[in-house]
């Protein structure tokens, strides 16, 4: 089959590509909306990918063993959380080196969930297919042509993950709780003056963090999919660490930086579709999001700013 | 202070790494219990399947050369606080280029065989590049651009598998190599190879660099305090990249080595890790390279082990990846572990500065 170029462009920038934007994103906005949160109070968290591979494998074995993609969601945010607690006694309370924490938080999550699925399924790479989450369809959508196609029977998470960067800009910067947070990530010392306790608020926004980690995990498992492979996180995690950094640990930004590096990874997949092999490689469009990603990081870390605070230890009196 | 506390406290260190890996090889054992298998039995044939027979221990030695060679990668940057942890890609990329080598070149074996692991050092450190001047001059966490960069190492080596190099038989792989390029074998019957002497090589090297030259010397001074080893004249740019260079060459040989003593093809998936597992083997053996050997040998019993392990008992290999997070993370809170043990050979709460300076 010949196809002219036009017809390329028209087959890959069609509606179904912002439907595969948005069926993409969800897993990623939950991960980076996390991991932000994690990040504005002080603490760095490199182990995001490996607390979503816990949350996808406990997901799909919740689902399994109950019959309920719910309760394996659930299961996932308790794991998560589990995992990040871990985390945040090494981090925090041991005061060690972040990065090194995270990067045992990943190999801990890649093995832990490869090791435990063997257990519980001895063959094969994979869970047996489980009860996936709802898809929610809107009758109001239907007579509104771009939004029925992209809104429109997408996993229930989806309205929780557009929600959550309005929600969480409301508590950054309406609420108290929000001022307190920053502050932990600016300034410790001078919250501990006001009596507010830095060390119990990191704990409170790893474990906030790792709890939307692990749901963007089981995302993958019992929406996205209905099983769980071996590494199905397949970088993910790295990516919301991206979009956390280029979206300026802030709501909006870090959301517009996901649905953006949501985009590059649907439009990799229609493109991988729609233009046969024998043209171009697969694996280019394959490596494609993570090219981008790094060009990006490359272009615009400059202006970045995170909190001042992060990744230094809270020290209660100074030396 | 008797004898024994003394030299207790004076290699505290190192004993703080041996017990952080007792500790977790304790918890592994624990999971182990907890999944219904039994943790002795699996002791039992993991030493067997390790150190049992004479195949098996050499099977373990060929292990030990490639985490060792990538592990010295990682202390290389490490000592410059630069976190390539992008090790397997590097490595990934380096074994093909001198499988390309290996197979596409006629030599006489004194100049094939350096010509293949000078191309898989090179592959490495040209990788290794990117990230590096992403981390220095782009101010991009390496830790995050080195895990990225993993994938399109991956997809490439792919691509150039089964759409570049001829394919012979099923299995995706390139064809293989001359028999000049290969190692010899050191003991007939064997996979024990000649490339137990690059590695051992390569051990000499890094100690030589870091601690005799006066390039390692600034190296390590990057490391320990950027600010102040810039206030000294020392080019901190140059040396970050240096090392960053120097840690993906000896990944990219770490590759090299196994495809001319092990492999003499690049199969997709002939690496089970050792990228990943070499940042343990670094941190265990305290980013010393003489330490890495001793942690490189428990590392490659630990994977020879379990490998035969998985095959006798329903304990699956995945525990591997299971013990390094584990591992790591013990590591990574040595500092806890370090005051229990002073406590502990002190018997006193604090310990004042003098008497740690005795």
């Amino acid at each position: 089959m010949e196809l002219s170029f036009l017809d390329i462009i028209k087959n890959v920038f069609s509606l179904s590509l912002g439907y595969a934007t948005i069926r993409i994103c969800i897993s990623i906005v939950f991960a980076a909306m996390g991991e932000m949160i994690t990040e504005r109070s002080g603490v760095l968290n490199l182990g995001t990918e490996g607390i979503m591979l816990m949350g996808a494998f406990s997901g799909a074995v919740g689902a399994h063993f109950t019959g309920s993609p719910w309760i394996g969601l659930l299961i996932a945010g308790v794991v998560g959380m589990l995992i990040g607690l871990i985390f945040a006694f090494v981090a925090i309370t041991v005061k060690s080196d972040q990065a090194i924490a995270g990067l045992a938080v990943y190999l801990l999550g890649v093995g832990l969930s490869g090791y435990l699925l063997q257990i519980f399924f001895k063959h094969g790479g994979n869970t047996p297919r489980v009860e996936t989450l709802p898809i929610i369809h809107f009758k109001f959508l239907e007579n509104i042509p771009v939004m029925n196609a992209l809104f429109n029977d997408q996993s229930v998470l989806m309205i929780p993950a557009l929600l959550l960067p309005v929600i969480l800009y409301i508590v950054f910067y309406r609420t108290p709780w929000g001022t307190w947070l920053r502050a932990a990530g600016e300034n410790p010392k001078a919250l501990a003056v006001v009596g507010k306790n830095p060390i119990v608020i990191r704990y409170v926004a790893v474990l906030a963090g790792s709890l939307l980690a692990g749901i963007g995990g089981a995302y993958l498992s019992i929406s996205q999919t209905s099983l769980f492979s071996e590494r199905m996180v397949n970088g993910r995690g790295f990516i919301a660490l991206s979009a956390v950094i280029f979206g300026n640990v802030k709501p909006g930004g870090v959301f517009a930086a996901a649905m953006f590096f949501s985009f590059m990874d649907a439009l990799q997949y229609v493109l991988q579709t729609v233009i046969p092999d024998q043209y171009f490689p697969r694996e280019v469009f394959m490596a494609l999001p993570y090219i981008i990603t790094l060009l990006i990081l490359a272009g615009f870390i400059k202006q970045s700013k995170g909190p001042a605070d992060i990744t230094n230890p809270y020290e209660k009196e100074s030396r | 202070m008797d004898k024994t506390r003394k030299f207790l406290l004076k290699r505290q260190a190192v004993f703080t790494s041996i017990l952080a890996v007792i500790l977790a090889f304790l918890v592994v054992g624990v999971l182990l219990l907890f999944s219904g298998r039994n943790p002795v039995e699996a002791f039992g044939y993991f030493i067997r399947g390790a150190f049992g027979d004479l195949f098996n221990f050499s099977n373990t030695m060929s292990r030990v050369v490639p985490l060792l060679i990538a592990a010295i990668a990682f202390i290389i940057g490490a000592k410059s606080s630069v976190f390539n942890v992008g090790i397997e890609g590097q490595l990934l990329l380096g074994a093909l280029a001198s499988a390309v080598v290996g197979w596409a070149f006629k030599l006489p074996k004194a100049i094939h065989l350096p010509l293949t692991l000078l191309a898989g050092t090179l592959a490495g450190g040209l990788y290794a590049l990117i990230p590096a001047w992403l981390k220095v001059y782009r101010k991009v966490n390496e830790i995050l651009s080195t895990i990225m960069l993993n994938y399109p190492a991956f997809f490439f080596n792919h691509y150039v598998v089964l759409n570049v190099t001829p394919l012979e038989g099923v299995i995706p792989a390139t064809p293989f190599i001359q028999e000049t390029a290969k190692f010899s074998t050191l003991i007939a019957g064997t996979r024990l190879h000649a490339g137990v002497i690059v590695a051992g090589l390569v051990v000499v090297f890094a100690y030589f660099l870091l601690q005799k030259t006066s390039l390692g010397y600034e190296m390590r001074a990057v490391g320990l305090n950027r600010e102040a080893a810039r206030f000294h004249g020392i080019p901190v740019e140059k040396r970050m990249m240096f090392s960053f260079f120097l840690s993906g060459c000896l990944a990219g040989l770490a590759g090299a080595v196994e495809m001319a003593g092990v492999h003499y093809r690049y199969l997709d998936q002939f690496s089970p890790g050792y990228g990943y597992d070499s940042i343990t083997v670094a941190m265990v053996g305290l980013l010393n390279p003489f330490g890495a050997i001793f942690s490189a040998t428990l590392f490659g019993a630990l994977k020879t082990g379990i490998l035969d392990m998985a095959v006798y008992t329903e304990i699956p290999r995945q525990l591997v990846t299971l013990i390094n997070g584990i591992v790591v993370l013990f590591i990574s809170a040595k500092s806890v572990i370090q005051d229990k043990f002073r406590q502990i050979v002190t018997g006193k709460k604090q310990i004042s500065l003098q008497e740690e300076i005795e």
